[in-house]
């Protein structure tokens, strides 16, 4: 086909392997995603915690610099799990704003214009773009969890005077792992509510209300119940425990109201299982009407 | 091995039966899909395209079965949806790289087949507009753009020319036709416009609620259908319409000089107007016309493919 002559001829090109078109999935959703201002805004301002971080970890190692801000003592600057688990948590909840941004760009674009039928009839398959979308906003939420999170704990690790590194590894495994654990959740919770809603904004908000809501109602169960397991709906309770268990934290919350680490890991499964469920009934090139 | 092989497909959706028993090869240049609505034409072309798992039976493309080798089947296929099927967000030329990628072109290779391709279908001047702001007919043109970038063996267009006026549909048209005599692809059009069927395609599959109501080569059955003449005539008739059919047409006389008869293929229109010169009889109107796919689609509509071409005859007269 030349554009010269327009008339058309068959293509006896190369083509690329299979598993390489999901990528091509992710990258328009990323090149999409990161078309917004409003993305770019958003990152920057997720960014800013880590920079103060950096700032503290800097001054938490370096006396002289203290001396000079007119600091005295270094009890406020104690670089330990309790610190990091502050950076992973505030880090956590920026990447839920991030996600209920981001996500409905991902999804509802191809939803409202009903593009599922013309991209499905691709060599590509359901699962195959539901893993490009999701690696596109796994990659988009880990630039703002464990990626400078672990940056941090490198820096601490190089500028502590003492042998901090090796000592601390749980810290780092602790900051992955909790990171990998919220951004997966996160991931198909905004791909799943997104496929519901049409409409970005509300898709948004409903993202924020699936975190926050249950966790109104768990508290509730528990209340006229009296058990602490209506705590299993809240959402933003189970990942601090997790997170303080994973890096080895002290545990802030009364004892009493501790969850089994095996009812958290149960409940999340369980909500990822949801997620896929509702991603399954809805992302297909053909809707059966039954009846 | 046609292009596409049915063997006792059915289809069954949400326990609703919507293709009986298909059974048949398809393998024209150019495949004709018709049907009223509810006949199962969409059901199948997304059967071809892996989207419904047949229930019983098979139907194969190219030889593969269209579920298990459904991903190998998309590859060699383009596919037009009916209805709107795009990203409006991105710009047209975008929208075909992408879908060229997804296909499996290399990106840089991609991009190029997406100029050419939009210019081919006579989008180039706006391939960087947002396919958002398209028109109806420009929607319609991106879709088949898309479909023909990564250069398919087998193209769908699943009632292309819908919605578009009569100069849009004339470009379709004329696109579909201009495709289909490069002779690369092979076209499965489905369409409830005769029109467009008969224009465009070489064969076509007839569908009733589920069922193969036709399957045949239009440009044969034309062939076999003889030609029908209605005239109105001056002068001797009862004559006229003797020695014509010592000619060996069969005719039939009306009041006021009008006369049907079926030509057969090697009498011209010639020897009627000589036999009427030498009778001094007058023909002051002749309409000659051969079967349409109209006819073709009505008979097997109504099942009349079975009668002979006497009833047919007596029917027609």
């Amino acid at each position: 086909m030349a554009v010269y002559k327009r008339s058309y001829s068959a293509y006896a090109g190369t083509t690329t392997s299979a598993w390489t078109r999901i990528l091509v999935l992710s990258r328009y959703a990323l090149a999409e995603a990161w078309s917004s201002k409003i993305t770019i805004g958003i990152f920057i301002f997720c960014m800013l915690p880590v920079l103060s971080s950096m700032l503290g970890i800097y001054l938490a190692n370096n006396p002289l610099a203290r001396e000079l801000i007119g600091l005295r003592g270094n009890q406020n600057f104690t670089i330990g799990a309790t610190f990091f688990l502050k950076i992973l948590q505030g880090q956590c909840w920026l990447a839920l704003i991030l996600a209920s941004w981001v996500a409905p760009r991902l999804i509802s674009f191809d939803l409202s214009d009903n593009a599922l039928p013309i991209l499905l009839s691709h060599p590509i398959s359901r699962v195959g773009y539901l893993l490009g979308k999701f690696i596109a906003l796994f990659t988009c939420l880990s630039a703002v969890t464990w990626f400078p999170c672990l940056l941090l704990f490198a820096y601490q690790g190089y500028t502590s005077p003492t042998p901090w590194f090796a000592a601390n590894l749980r810290i780092a495994s602790g900051l992955l792992l909790g990171s990998i654990i919220w951004i997966t959740l996160l991931a198909f919770l905004g791909l799943a509510l997104s496929s519901w809603v049409k409409w970005r904004v509300v898709a948004t908000g409903i993202i924020f209300a699936a975190v926050f809501v249950p966790a109104g109602v768990g508290a509730i169960v528990s209340a006229v119940l009296r058990t602490k397991w209506g705590l299993l709906l809240n959402l933003p309770f189970m990942m601090s425990n997790l997170w303080q268990r994973l890096l080895g934290a002290p545990e802030s919350f009364n004892a009493s109201f501790s969850i089994p680490t095996v009812a958290i890991a149960i409940m999340l499964s369980l909500c990822c299982v949801v997620c896929l469920g509702m991603l399954n009934k809805r992302i297909r090139a053909r809707e059966v009407v039954r009846g | 091995m046609g292009i596409i092989d049915l063997d006792g497909l059915e289809v069954r959706l949400a326990n609703r039966l919507i293709l009986n028993g298909l059974t048949g090869e398809l393998k024209g240049q150019a495949i004709g899909l018709l049907g009223p609505n509810g006949a199962g034409k969409s059901t199948l072309i997304n059967t071809l395209l892996g989207f419904h798992l047949p229930s019983k039976g098979a139907v194969r493309v190219f030889g593969l079965d269209s579920h298990r080798d459904r991903a190998e089947i998309r590859s060699r296929v383009g596919y037009m949806p009916e209805s709107d099927s795009f990203i409006g967000n991105m710009s047209g030329v975008r929208f075909v790289r992408y879908m060229a990628e997804l296909a499996g072109m290399p990106p840089e290779v991609a991009l190029e087949r997406a100029h050419e391709s939009l210019f081919y279908v006579g989008l180039g001047e706006v391939r960087y507009r947002k396919v958002s702001t398209y028109s109806l007919g420009m929607k319609q043109l991106v879709k088949l753009a898309q479909a023909l970038a990564h250069g398919p063996r087998l193209l769908i267009l699943d009632e292309p020319t819908n919605g578009l006026d009569p100069v849009a549909r004339t470009r379709m048209i004329q696109l579909i036709k201009d495709i289909r005599k490069e002779g690369s692809i092979r076209l499965l059009i489905s369409s409830h416009l005769l029109r467009d069927i008969d224009e465009t395609c070489d064969e076509v599959l007839i569908l009733k609620n589920g069922g193969i109501a036709g399957l045949c080569n239009i440009e044969e059955e034309r062939r076999s259908n003889r030609s029908f003449v209605e005239l109105e005539t001056v002068g001797a008739t009862e004559r006229f319409s003797t020695s014509i059919e010592a000619l060996g047409c069969e005719c039939a006389s009306f009041p006021g000089g009008r006369i049907k008869l079926v030509i057969p293929d090697h009498i011209e229109a010639r020897d009627i107007y000589i036999i009427a010169s030498d009778q001094g009889v007058q023909i002051r109107r002749m309409n000659q016309r051969r079967d349409s796919l109209e006819d073709i689609f009505l008979r097997a509509m109504d099942n009349r493919a079975e009668r002979n071409g006497n009833g047919r005859l007596q029917a027609q007269l």
